[in-house]
């Protein structure tokens, strides 16, 4: 049995003074840190240019000379193109911190009210919509291209005018491979026919963030969240195949596991480019898939006129050359929202020939999280 | 024979000759005395406060407060928790706990029999075993697991190559897998854990049981209580590690249908608004799960000593298996590490040479497009790697030098208090993902005062550096302690007693027995940092992007699946080389003496 030692040489008490200091001057920073995190809470939504320091590098007033370096957090495939070409045509240093949605949000909403952002680029109003209502986005404000925008466009313009769409996609396509289908659906209510028992497939909404869309705009147009459901459980009882995200599901339909998948626009329309038998469809109603861009609401006023010039130039002849030509077998597959502007020959049928409606993001968007866990629960398990 | 663990008996008292314990100075005098002692302890706790416990406390200050940090309506409120104790997230809560416990137990009995083997007995390939353990450490859990979704997945590897696979995914993406997954990851801990305390123990303790007539009944009851702090350690860390896994929630048990409690505290803080509340509520009732068995740790070891290291520390010797036994020893270690390791690095590598993998089903044709696409493709995969072994190199240096400071104070004689209270903050910081770290981060190093002051550290490369030595260090001590705790006092006042200063004393009595450890403890962190994740995608400088975040991007896309495949191996390869060169260097430069004492390992 190992000894017991005699007790400590000396007191306890005394080793435990660095400790005590230590914390001492720890709790003093928390307790600074809050203290001036009330200060900034309290002064309400519209004081967005006092805490601007640190995005803009204090050069805050100064706008007439040198340009504020600007930050574009996105998820486009095409964003860094679009940042390097806006940097080389107007001489504003931008950085691109392109990652997933998600990390980006979490980002966004710790950084709260000093934020390290100027500029966010992602797919879904609905993610635009939450930061809206926490009063993070610059509201007011809109393009002159806008006024220009055709209908699908002008439509998804928000009231406020938080944020500015900037292209779709369909959230889900109808994909399928035309040597094993001949005749293909032609509604939505089809698949759950016992003609394609077994030979539907689709993404994880908890996984592949484009699903969710898909899944709600099903419940919007057959009148509601339980007739959707209905639809979901139909569905599954007809053999629905899920898989994680659009490269999986596609993969299935390639070897013949399944033979028509709903999956984003543009993931259908890139698999045309490895296997010319694969073609899209697109059903009554397809839900329209905004990407969106934000500006922030706490950056200094100079690094938001370069944001809006950055936003215009997204939306200018050259930039919408870059969004096509950035990620030319994915996210470049969108459709254009100004009028004169094409997609990629690739895309084929035009926006103007596409049933489509739209999901109001301030319902839609809060609905999200039980949602996808009423589908993991009822319709993966 | 419980003298044979005893303290050196006799009068001539490690206390006795230190300086810090003068009698009959006056107070001022003792105090100057102290004054250095004082002042390293307290930056010891000022950079663990600033690296550890202040971030950590912005995070958990939410479950309360959210609106102290602007996240919220209520100024204090308990809801947070009721939430947490409801639904999905209780049910996440479950899950994590039964598994921690399973996957812990299972990985020591597996590291114990494995160390026992190794350093024990002749079986085959007692070199290779040690490294396999290692290897199993460098993998990153979110690649094992992809590694086998690429294996077994319905149109993966295996069925490329006309192998039916849809049983086995069928039983791997459930708790099976998850279980499997998360106990092989926890081994090394278990392991390193062990084996260090096996093999310093010697052979003398064994030795003198059965000189006394000790069958091997009463032997193992004089070693195992020896290795007692070593086995209740490994627990610990196994159950904290697992509980605070997010690699394995993440993939394979996101994927298959079973949320533990980290994935559910990352959907909370995913969720938009983001329920910072209930995120650091469940952070608070990890925090809480792992304390649990430390306590328990603490209370079984409390009082006692199990110093055995020593300048006179013999080479244990080694029983000789029957054919039978070797063949069973062998062929069970080989199947072992077959499954956890093999499988997952030969899908990532076969994922990442076929043509097409994972774009589509055309996959037949063996390439090295994908490999050259990373240097010269146009998503520029190099630019990361390269950036991520630079961070590397500077954690481990740090977490080694830090780690070591640290697991010193913790086991330094009549630290009490202040030992169990770094050992609080330390298993603290294991049992949370570092989606807590990363968020704590933000929430600390970006208020407006940091700015004010001209401090502002968010958005640079030396708060990620710090958030890696951050991620590392609690770990890295933790594992340290074993060993440190077994460096008898008597070396170094040995070493003081023929005129070695402080610092030289440390030098050259402890730093070549402790020299392996500090390799060990090295490389591991630099593995761990090259393919860190979820630090990575909150703290990186924008324009400066890590490598896992890299591959996390592009493994998403068709466009650049392929390339995203081959970075992963390739940042495996340099791993593992590193590994290979730092181990074969100190093969070639450290002294002899260095090489023979103190055994971390044997490699």
């Amino acid at each position: 049995m190992p000894h017991r030692s005699p007790g400590p040489l000396s007191p306890p008490g005394r080793r435990t003074l660095p400790a005590v200091v230590a914390l001492v001057a720890a709790i003093g920073l928390v307790a600074a840190g809050c203290g001036s995190t009330k200060s900034s809470s309290g002064s309400g939504g519209a004081a967005s240019g006092s805490s601007s320091a640190a995005t803009s590098g204090g050069s805050a007033g100064s706008s007439t000379s040198k340009p504020v370096p600007l930050v574009l957090y996105a998820a486009e495939g095409y964003d860094a193109a679009e940042g390097a070409a806006f940097q080389k045509a107007t001489g504003i240093p931008t950085t691109v911190d392109d990652n997933s949605t998600g990390p980006l949000t979490t980002k966004i909403e710790a950084e709260g009210r000093n934020p390290h952002w100027d500029l966010f680029w992602v797919d879904g109003a609905t993610v635009f919509a939450g930061l809206d209502q926490l009063h993070l986005l610059l509201k007011g404000w809109e393009p002159s291209a806008t006024s220009n925008y055709n209908a699908v466009g002008a439509s998804l313009v928000p009231a406020d005018k938080s944020y500015i769409p900037t292209g779709v996609t369909m959230a889900a396509a109808l994909v399928y491979n035309t040597k094993l289908v001949k005749n293909p659906p032609t509604a939505w209510a089809q698949l759950t026919e016992s003609q394609w028992k077994g030979a539907v497939g689709m993404n994880d909404p908890s996984v592949s963030g484009p699903t969710y869309p898909y899944v709600a705009g099903i419940m919007q147009q057959l009148g509601g969240v339980p007739q959707g459901e209905a639809f979901f459980q139909k569905l599954k009882a007809n053999g629905l195949h899920i898989y994680q995200t659009n490269t999986n599901t596609l993969q299935a339909l390639e070897t013949g596991v399944i033979k028509l998948a709903t999956v984003q626009s543009s993931a259908g329309i890139g698999a045309g480019f490895g296997n010319k038998d694969i073609k899209v469809e697109y059903l009554k109603y397809e839900t329209v898939l905004p990407s969106c861009l934000g500006i922030s609401a706490y950056v200094s006023k100079q690094a938001q006129a370069e944001a809006k010039r950055f936003v215009e130039f997204v939306l200018s002849p050259a930039g919408q050359r870059v969004m096509q030509s950035g990620d030319p077998h994915g996210d470049s597959l969108f459709f254009p929202l100004v009028n004169g502007e094409s997609p990629l020959p690739a895309v084929g049928t035009p926006l103007a020939d596409i049933p489509t409606q739209n999901l109001n993001p301030y319902v839609w968007g809060p609905r999200e999280n039980s949602l996808n866990s009423w589908f993991t629960s009822h319709i993966i398990q | 024979m419980t003298s044979l663990v005893d303290e050196p008996a006799g009068p001539p008292r490690a206390g006795a000759i230190s300086p810090a314990a003068p009698v009959g100075f006056g107070f001022s005098r003792r105090f100057a005395l102290r004054v250095p002692q004082l002042a390293f302890g307290t930056v010891v706790w000022a950079v663990l406060a600033l690296l550890l416990i202040v971030p950590i406390l912005f995070f958990l200050v939410m479950a309360f407060s959210p609106r102290l940090l602007g996240q919220g309506r209520s100024w204090f409120t308990l809801g947070s928790f009721r939430q947490v104790f409801t639904g999905f997230f209780a049910h996440s809560l479950v899950d994590s706990l039964w598994l921690s416990v399973t996957c812990a137990l299972l990985a020591v009995a597996i590291a114990l029999a494995l160390a026992w083997g190794v350093q024990r007995t002749d079986m085959p390939g007692k070199r290779v075993w040690p490294l396999a353990v290692w290897s199993l450490l460098l993998m990153p859990s979110f690649l094992v697991a992809e590694g086998w979704e690429y294996l077994l997945q319905p149109h993966g590897v295996l069925n490329q190559f006309g192998i039916p696979s849809a049983w086995a995914y069928g039983i791997f993406f459930g708790p099976v897998g998850v279980v499997f997954v998360d106990t092989m990851a926890i081994v090394p801990f278990c392991y390193m854990a062990v084996s260090v305390s096996l093999a310093n123990l010697g052979s003398e303790f064994e030795d003198a049981a059965r000189v006394h007539g000790g069958g091997r009944w009463r032997t193992a009851r004089v070693v195992v209580p020896i290795l007692a702090p070593a086995i209740m350690s490994a627990l610990a860390i196994g159950f904290a590690e697992t509980i605070s896994d997010f690699g394995v929630a993440a993939t394979l048990a996101a994927s298959a249908n079973f949320p533990v409690a980290t994935y559910s505290l990352f959907d909370a803080v995913n969720n938009l608004p983001a329920n910072f509340g209930a995120a650091a509520a469940i952070s608070w009732i990890l925090v809480a799960t792992a304390a649990i068995p430390i306590a328990l740790q603490a209370r079984a070891l409390r009082g006692r000593s199990y110093a055995v290291l020593s300048g006179r520390t013999r080479q244990p010797s080694r029983r000789r298996l029957t054919t039978r036994g070797k063949v069973l020893a062998a062929g069970g270690a080989s199947l072992l590490f077959l499954l956890a390791l093999g499988a997952p690095i030969l899908g990532a590598a076969f994922a990442s040479l076929l043509k097409n993998f994972g774009v589509s089903f055309s996959a037949s044709a063996f390439t090295l497009a994908n490999y050259r696409l990373v240097f010269d493709g146009t998503a520029g995969l190099a630019g990361p790697l390269e950036y991520s072994s630079i961070l590397g190199v500077v954690t481990a240096t740090i977490v080694a030098a830090l780690g070591l400071v640290v697991a010193r104070m913790m086991t330094a004689r009549g630290v009490g208090a202040v030992g169990k209270l770094i050992d609080l903050v330390l298993i603290g910081s294991v049992a949370l993902p570092g989606i807590v770290l990363g968020a704590g981060y933000i929430f600390a190093f970006n208020l407006p005062i940091a700015n004010r002051l001209g401090v502002a550290l968010y958005g640079t490369t030396t708060l990620l550096a710090m958030g890696y030595v951050a991620t590392s260090l609690p770990s890295q001590a933790r594992l340290m302690v074993g060993p440190v705790s077994q460096l008898q006092e008597s070396l170094l006042h040995a070493a003081r007693v023929h005129g070695a200063g402080g610092a030289g004393a440390w030098a050259r009595s402890a730093l070549p027995v402790l020299s392996r450890l500090l390799l060990w403890a090295w490389l591991l962190t630099f593995a761990k940092t090259l393919l860190e994740y979820p630090v990575s995608s909150l703290l990186y400088p924008p324009g400066s992007t890590p490598v896992a975040v890299a591959i996390n991007n592009f493994v998403g896309t068709s466009a650049h699946y392929g390339e995203a495949t081959a970075m992963s191996v390739l940042a495996m390869l340099e791993m593992f080389g590193v590994i290979a060169i730092g181990l074969a260097a100190f093969r070639l430069l450290a002294p002899r003496g260095w090489q023979r004492i103190g055994g971390f390992i044997d490699v």
